[in-house]
């Protein structure tokens, strides 16, 4: 009597489990983490205590979640976006990069009045890395180069790019590798609470405007037509070409976005690894909010909390920041098992089989 | 000459960590898995064989712990890839977020602590040769393993039945499974055997270059060493090239005030002295291997597609045997 387990594709998934997926596979990625948290002796109830309910009941708490999903969200619909059209954009964490530098460039350097500063800012950072962005799209369409490697290249060469600038032509007068502080005008002015800065309004704006753009005009039909069946939306009369640019295009400049706000609303000068692997996370963030821009955004702000929190964490608890990036991959981890099981069945059956394989493996359907 | 001699011998030092992984690597892809783990599985293999050597007191069973780690890394990959068909390029990418974070939080306490690591073999007579002899006749064990692995791993793939069979479950899984070949047991294999080698190339920083551990200390080296694999279409002597090339560039870096004085001798033009001083910056120069790898893959593909490239052409396709 061998248990033989038999993988059956489901026809349909069963709708809890469309709503209940993402919630359980926080809640297990939680749970493992409990097991390095129990390593080093610390209480994982109170640490996720610290992380998910005092954030929240705290106006600077709050404050640094906003700001701290404002980024996450940006560069999770520059993720997101390519991603509907079936390209994979990993180079969301470079184009932050690349709007970071040229938007600091300008608030450094020109002195026009503060709105007048802060929206040719924007524009520039997100022109600057919708540009960057859609080298690997122009690439792709034109050529088939792999968008995952030129992007993710093209994300090495510029953080490493950063670095020359911060030690050349845009160092500060500190002798730091960082650049001088933004004049007064060219920052973020803040609502509420010290550390609430403007951008977070950014949340709103781009949640709306994007599922507008995805479920709304003609571009977002055939971003979706083409990410889902290629070959009809070639038949169809649909250019890949031209949108396998143009998601790259959006997404650059919403991550160039992402980065300029980051510095001009939080950190109030540009320096190496200003962001926490915030294009990184975006590949989280755009996974489990893969079913609408809506879901993206609470993805954001699930890791907003996450981050913020684990910040405090580090610093009240002693626990290592590191903690957040392992909770993020772990949530990533469980993702992939989930969705499995979202796609198959399993069917456990006792009795005697010829020769189910030693390995492993998957037997039986797609 | 000192300049030259001395960047050759700290090319062979940064090469063995990118050639081990590289080739690691390109077993796992031409069973048609892909992984973008490299980074997080070299970073494990850095902190288990360090805190192993130490633990142990033994350089080769730290390096062997090292090698665990990262097969460990990537056994998490190929049950994810392979057994549940999940996306290799997001089960990869969470590889490496996963060994940045893992190694960060609980490397914390090896942080500081050194070790003495390889020590270098010279060859006899072989060492003595000019130049050359001290670079590549004058290194550690680990340089000497990588340097012969190159064409043992050839020969494996190119050159045995074992060989044939990866490559057939790479380009056409399907076919290969009707001809008897067993599918998954090559991919596991393969996507373990390429985390073991990226695990040595970590544990290689750790315990013959830098002789201590610290946090992101692979510095971005597993990503160069998924680049190098597309960057040599997936042969292994082009691989060995592109090792060797990247990790000078590399090695230049470190003595590009050198290089610099001695490009411009007898120049004196401005605009060329600004210029070389430009291109020489070693934070510049860093950005070389990335801008490299998108030139090449650019060049390439312009006159053929991936297959023609040399890629196999199941990458990244999870392969699931039809019904009966």
């Amino acid at each position: 009597m061998t248990p033989a387990i038999e993988v059956e594709s489901r026809e349909s998934t069963p709708r809890w489990l469309d709503y209940g997926a993402p919630v359980l596979t926080i809640l297990a990625a939680l749970f493992v983490a409990a097991i390095p948290l129990l390593w080093i002796g610390a209480n994982p109830i109170l640490v996720y205590e610290q992380i998910f309910l005092d954030s929240l009941l705290d106006l600077g708490g709050i404050a640094d979640i906003l700001t701290t999903a404002t980024p996450l969200f940006l560069a999770g619909l520059a993720v997101y976006i390519p991603l509907k059209a079936g390209l994979w954009n990993i180079g969301a964490e470079g184009q932050l990069y690349v709007g970071a530098i040229v938007g600091t460039y300008i608030g450094l350097n020109y002195g026009v009045p503060s709105y007048v500063l802060l929206v040719l800012m924007m524009l520039a950072s997100g022109l600057a890395a919708a540009l960057y962005g859609a080298i690997p799209g122009y690439l792709r369409a034109e050529h088939d180069v792999n968008e995952i490697i030129s992007s993710l290249m093209l994300t090495f060469a510029a953080t490493t790019f950063t670095g020359y600038l911060l030690r050349g032509p845009l160092q500060g007068r500190g002798g730091q590798t960082a650049t001088d502080r933004l004049p007064d005008a060219a920052e973020l002015p803040t609502v509420l609470h010290p550390r609430l800065h403007v951008g977070v309004g950014i949340l709103a704006i781009a949640a709306v405007l994007g599922t507008l753009l995805l479920t709304r005009t003609r571009l977002g039909y055939e971003i979706t037509f083409i990410g889902s069946n290629p070959a009809a939306a070639k038949q169809a009369g649909i250019s890949s070409y031209k949108i396998y640019i143009l998601v790259f295009l959006i997404g650059g400049f919403l991550a160039g976005l992402a980065g300029i706000i980051e510095i001009a609303g939080v950190h109030g000068r540009l320096f190496e690894s200003f962001s926490p692997g915030y294009g990184f996370t975006a590949v989280a963030v755009a996974l489990l909010g893969r079913n609408g821009v809506f879901r993206v955004l609470l993805a954001a702000l699930f890791f907003g909390v996450l981050t913020a929190g684990g910040t405090t964490v580090a610093i009240t608890m002693d626990v290592p920041n590191a903690l957040v990036d392992v909770i993020v991959a772990l949530t990533i981890l469980f993702l992939l098992t989930a969705e499995f099981i979202t796609d198959y069945r399993l069917a456990v059956t006792f009795g005697s089989k010829p020769d189910s394989g030693s390995e492993p493996s998957v037997e039986g359907s797609a | 000459m000192s300049i030259i001699a001395g960047t050759l011998e700290s090319t062979v030092r940064l090469a063995t960590p990118l050639l081990l992984a590289a080739m690691g690597e390109v077993i796992a892809e031409r069973s048609g898995v892909l992984n973008l783990g490299v980074e997080g599985m070299m970073l494990a293999g850095a902190l288990a064989g360090f805190a192993g050597a130490i633990s142990t007191g033994s350089l080769w069973l730290g390096f062997a712990i090292g090698m665990v780690a990262g097969a460990a890394l990537a056994l998490l990959h190929a049950v994810l890839c392979i057994s549940l068909k999940a996306d290799q390029v997001i089960s990869g990418i969470m590889l490496t977020l996963l060994g940045t974070g893992v190694t960060t939080y609980f490397g914390r306490a090896w942080v500081g602590r050194n070790v003495d690591g390889f020590d270098q073999i010279p060859l006899p007579l072989l060492s003595d040769i000019p130049v050359v002899g001290q670079a590549f006749f004058s290194v550690t064990a680990l340089d000497y393993l990588s340097l012969s692995l190159v064409p043992v791993i050839w020969y494996l793939l190119f050159r045995t039945n074992v060989g044939s069979e990866i490559t057939a479950v790479g380009e056409d899984p399907e076919t290969a499974d009707t001809a008897g070949v067993p599918v998954f047991r090559i991919q596991y294999a393969c996507v373990l055997l390429g985390g073991a080698l990226a695990g040595g190339a970590g544990a290689q920083l750790s315990l013959a270059f830098t002789n201590f551990w610290g946090v992101e200390m692979t510095a971005g080296r597993g990503w160069i060493a998924v680049a190098l694999v597309i960057f040599a279409q997936w042969h292994i002597w082009r691989l060995l090239v592109g090792a060797y090339l990247f990790a000078a560039i590399d090695a230049l870096s470190f003595r590009s005030g050198a290089v610099r004085d001695a490009v411009l001798s007898g120049i004196d033009i401005a605009a060329v002295e600004s210029a070389v001083d430009f291109l020489l910056n070693p934070q510049v120069m860093n950005t070389y291997p990335y801008i490299m790898t998108v030139v090449v893959l650019w060049y390439v593909m312009r006159q053929g597609n991936l297959n023609e490239l040399g890629g196999p052409s199941a990458l990244v396709d999870a392969y699931s045997r039809e019904q009966d």
